[in-house]
């Protein structure tokens, strides 16, 4: 990998409870680039991809250890604020979330509760996002509608919008489409092709077809391992794991 | 224009004072429902134990006489207790089938616009205070008895036991109403499509399956009807005797609640007598926490039984439990056939036993003899005449006091003094005492209860507090109104020194209101999804921002439909500020804090009971009282309805 490295996991460990959930992750993620992390239900994918703008310190009984290195400063230490953390790392959720408020609401919320408060800026930012999530054409003239008029896919580039409007470096994205029909698929994943001009975008996905199209670089995980990493292509068409191409081939999964 | 241009690097710890500040001001809202209860324990027991160590325990709760006023005062609590256990059984015998067929009727049988009418009416139901249905027992129930039976009085257990199930009826319906809808679908679908008739699925598939939320509703039944007071001092009457025969059900009894409601009021303080009372608060209490507790554990229970999870293997575990009351269930209907026939033949009413006997031949030979489509209809049919008689019973109540009341309630009524004792002039100073007893109180429990449901909901995790909060809110939730009464009056009254007052009036219903703050604000709060709470912490948004921008404004209604519901109890309650804040006659209208008022409920109290010949004011005053608590209630039921429809996740 001769990119910038933005996020080093090294050795990541977690638990919920007594169940021990990722053993001893070790992965780089490069910037502007489309990083997939595949594998079977209940492999950590989802677990995994939380810790890195620590979701999972709202989960009740969760202990990480090991380092997640961002911009080489660890986001699990004793200094680190997840509340500034995630103003940087942005996620959006397996189900579409808007809040029930209006479209415009949505997306100025970020910006609001990071203390921009002038209408004209404010305004500036929802349209400029709602373009970078290919919604305004559809949107426009009814920014003021409640979200939750709006199809499932539209939710869903709603929800990136939002999270486009606090201008973070990496977007997480957990299963995006997995609530939605193919047609809203594919307009998310010309979405992610466009952002990982600007953003890191780290996503979750159990069609390996999707993490086939839209990765440059591909993580299979198994039971709480990380089993292999490398380039997608590589991947995809020449496993070193006999694990990885048994489930690349659909032998189990 | 663009946010967050500094450098990445940058996302140390910063210092958010507002964040620090709001969850410093919730925690103390959350503590200060802990400190309620403790203190009304510390209070009840320092007043209680000169009475525990001069009669001694043991002859305390095992003495048979309570007789304080005689030349050698007695102080023994069975005849106490043996009234309170005679009245509260004979409402459950009264409450349980009723209520259970009116739940089943609702859940399953009600066509849904029958069903949008029957529930608001039963949580109507609840709202009536209970000095109303005191009165209408004492004017018309006792009448009725003393003519039917052609005793010299109809003041007795029988009384008291049909009362205190009307008034325990709601909570028994809706509870278990609850129970029943709440058993999954597929489970219904799966028996209907093995070719079982409906009655089949109710009776083999919904109710077992609901059984433990049936029970909880019971204890939940029998928790309302140990604590009653007001009802109870109406029509019971308080002769602190055994009854001889015990099943004599035309005897009078006098029950621990009454004893206190009776006594509390022309007691010296500080005397002998003064400390007993507080021991019978003490006792009193302890059985109501003891029935929370049993209540608590079967909904626990319950809960866990739905998620699936069950811990505990081995005789206590649930399923055990579960497995042994199905065991039972098919014995259950003759069981209790005969204990009633039994019980029926005891006090000597040889054909109520007969008519029991052939009313369950009956049900046998229909059972063996016809199709199943036909048992149906009769279960059914037996169903909804039992949904009839409760539905027309409510009517019947709503009528009397209405079409005799309304036609006193006039606009001098309204706006003036009472004169001669309350049987002329009018109820202005009631009015306007209940009216400002139910604001200070609201004023004060609102934020109280909203701040730690604020805190229970979104500032911790479960951990041993949140348990004593949540536990401290459950007893605090079931403890009689009259105990609270006593606290009032020995904390607020006396030790704090406010006498007779407003101040103590509202303090001592705010802390009876706390509870039901709390917990529908926690509903409120606890149906926003966590989708929603993820969305905005993803965002980088702090706690306090998430949850004032998030999660408070959807559920402003839920929390405004608690607000509303705490205000129709503040506003019907007599017990709590019998002995904290009302007089009888008072002309003038308070001047402030520390002037005692008067109060529609503690009027209509005295009025039926001391005044005689009051008779049109007492109507008029309970339609002035009813039409208030109902109005309350039907306010909180619409908007709760409204926004029901109208927020969808």
């Amino acid at each position: 990998m001769n990119e910038e490295i933005i996020i080093d996991v090294q050795g990541l460990n977690l638990w919920y409870g007594e169940n021990h959930a990722l053993h001893n992750v070790t992965l780089p993620v490069a910037n502007r680039k489309v990083t997939a992390l595949i594998g079977p239900s209940g492999c950590g994918k989802s677990t995994l991809i939380r810790c890195f703008n620590r979701m999972n310190d709202l989960v009740l009984g969760c202990r990480v250890t090991g380092d997640i290195l961002y911009h080489g400063q660890n986001i699990n230490g004793p200094d680190a604020d997840p509340v500034e953390l995630r103003r940087k790392i942005g996620m959006v959720f397996q189900k579409p979330n808007p809040f029930p408020k209006s479209i415009y609401e949505n997306i100025a919320y970020g910006p609001r509760v990071h203390g921009i408060k002038n209408k004209r800026d404010l305004d500036e930012i929802v349209e400029s996002c709602l373009h970078k999530a290919a919604l305004w054409e559809e949107v426009k003239d009814r920014l003021h509608d409640s979200a939750m008029s709006l199809s499932g896919g539209q939710q869903q580039r709603l929800c990136i919008a939002r999270t486009l409007a606090v201008n973070p470096e990496i977007i997480l994205m957990d299963e995006p489409c997995s609530a939605l029909d193919p047609i809203a698929t594919s307009k998310i994943e010309d979405l992610i092709e466009e952002l990982k001009k600007e953003y890191c975008v780290i996503i979750v996905t159990h069609s390996m077809s999707q993490a086939s199209r839209v990765s440059d670089y591909t993580a299979f995980m198994y039971l709480g391992d990380l089993i292999e990493f490398g380039e997608t292509r590589q991947i995809f068409e020449n496993p070193h794991k006999e694990l990885t191409e048994n489930y690349i081939t659909g032998r189990f999964g | 224009m663009t946010i967050g241009q500094q450098n990445p690097l940058k996302f140390r710890q910063k210092r958010r004072p507002l964040e620090i500040t709001m969850h410093t001001v919730w925690f103390i809202c959350a503590i200060s429902s802990i400190i309620g209860i403790f203190f009304i324990l510390i209070f009840l027991l320092y007043d209680a134990a000169p009475a525990f160590l001069d009669i001694g325990l043991i002859p305390f709760l095992t003495g048979e006489r309570w007789d304080p006023t005689s030349i050698i005062p007695k102080y023994g609590l069975v005849p106490l207790i043996v009234g309170t256990l005679l009245v509260t059984i004979g409402a459950m015998i009264f409450a349980v089938p009723f209520g259970i067929a009116c739940a089943i009727f609702i859940a399953e049988l009600a066509s849904p616009r029958m069903r949008n009418i029957l529930k608001p009416a039963v949580e109507l139901l609840a709202g009536i205070p209970s000095v109303v249905y005191g009165f209408f027992g004492l004017v018309i129930l006792v009448k009725f008895l003393q003519d039917l039976l052609s005793v010299p009085s109809g003041e007795s257990v029988l009384a008291g036991s049909i009362l205190l199930g009307i008034m325990s009826l709601p909570t028994i319906i809706s509870v278990s109403e609850d129970a029943i809808s709440s058993v999954p679908r597929y489970l219904k679908e799966g028996s209907l499509a093995l070719g079982a008739t409906h009655w089949q699925t109710i009776s083999q598939v919904i109710v077992p399956a609901a059984l433990s939320g049936i029970t909880a509703a019971v204890i939940l039944g029998i928790g309302r009807a140990v604590g009653e007071t007001m009802a109870v001092i109406m029509v019971t009457g308080n002769a602190a005797i055994i009854p001889s025969p015990i099943w004599n059900i035309l005897s009078p009894v006098r029950t621990l609640t009454g004893t206190l409601g009776i006594e509390m009021g022309e007691v010296a303080v500080g005397s002998l007598h003064y400390h007993a009372l507080f021991g019978v608060a003490v006792v009193l209490l302890l059985i109501t926490l003891i029935i929370n507790l049993a209540a608590l554990t079967v909904m626990k229970r319950l809960k866990s039984s739905q998620t699936g999870g069950c811990s505990r293997t081995g005789v206590f575990s649930c399923r055990m439990i579960t497995d042994r009351l199905s065991g039972i269930m098919p014995y259950l209907p003759p069981g209790l056939t005969a204990l009633l026939g039994l019980f029926l033949l005891l006090i000597g009413l040889w054909q109520g036993a007969a008519g029991m006997l052939i009313l369950y031949l009956i049900v046998r030979l229909v059972d063996r003899y016809c199709i199943r489509q036909t048992v149906q209809k009769i279960w059914f049919s037996l169903v909804t005449i039992m949904m009839g008689i409760v539905t027309l019973i409510l009517i019947f109540i709503l009528y009397d006091i209405f079409s005799n009341g309304l036609p006193y309630v006039t606009i001098d009524f309204l706006t003036e003094s009472p004169r001669n004792l309350g049987r002329g002039g009018g109820i202005f100073p009631a009015i306007i005492g209940t009216f400002y007893l139910v604001i200070g109180s609201i004023l004060i429990a609102l934020p109280l209860g909203i701040g730690a449901a604020i805190y229970l909901v979104e500032y911790t995790k479960e951990n041993i507090l949140t348990r004593f909060i949540r536990t401290a809110t459950d007893l605090l939730n079931g403890t009689p109104s009259i105990v609270f009464g006593l606290f009032g009056f020995t904390f607020l009254v006396l030790f704090l020194g406010f006498g007779i007052s407003l101040l103590a009036g509202m303090i001592t219903l705010a802390l009876m209101v706390l509870p039901t703050v709390i917990r529908t604000t926690e509903e409120a709060l606890k149906s926003v999804p966590d989708s929603l709470r993820e969305g905005s912490y993803a965002l980088g948004a702090t706690r306090w921002q998430t949850v004032r921008r998030v999660v408070l404004p959807p559920s402003v209604p839920g929390i405004i439909t608690g607000a509303i519901l705490s205000i129709g109890r503040a506003a019907g309650e007599t017990a709590p500020i019998m002995f904290t804040a009302v007089v009888f006659m008072q002309r003038r209208l308070p001047d402030s804090f520390f002037d005692p008022v008067m109060a529609l409920p503690y009027h209509l109290f005295i009025l039926a009971t001391n005044v005689p010949g009051a008779r049109n004011n007492q109507y008029a005053t309970a339609v002035v009282l009813l039409f208030l608590v109902i109005m309350i209630y039907g306010g909180a039921i619409v908007i709760r309805n409204h926004y029901d429809k109208k927020i969808r996740w």
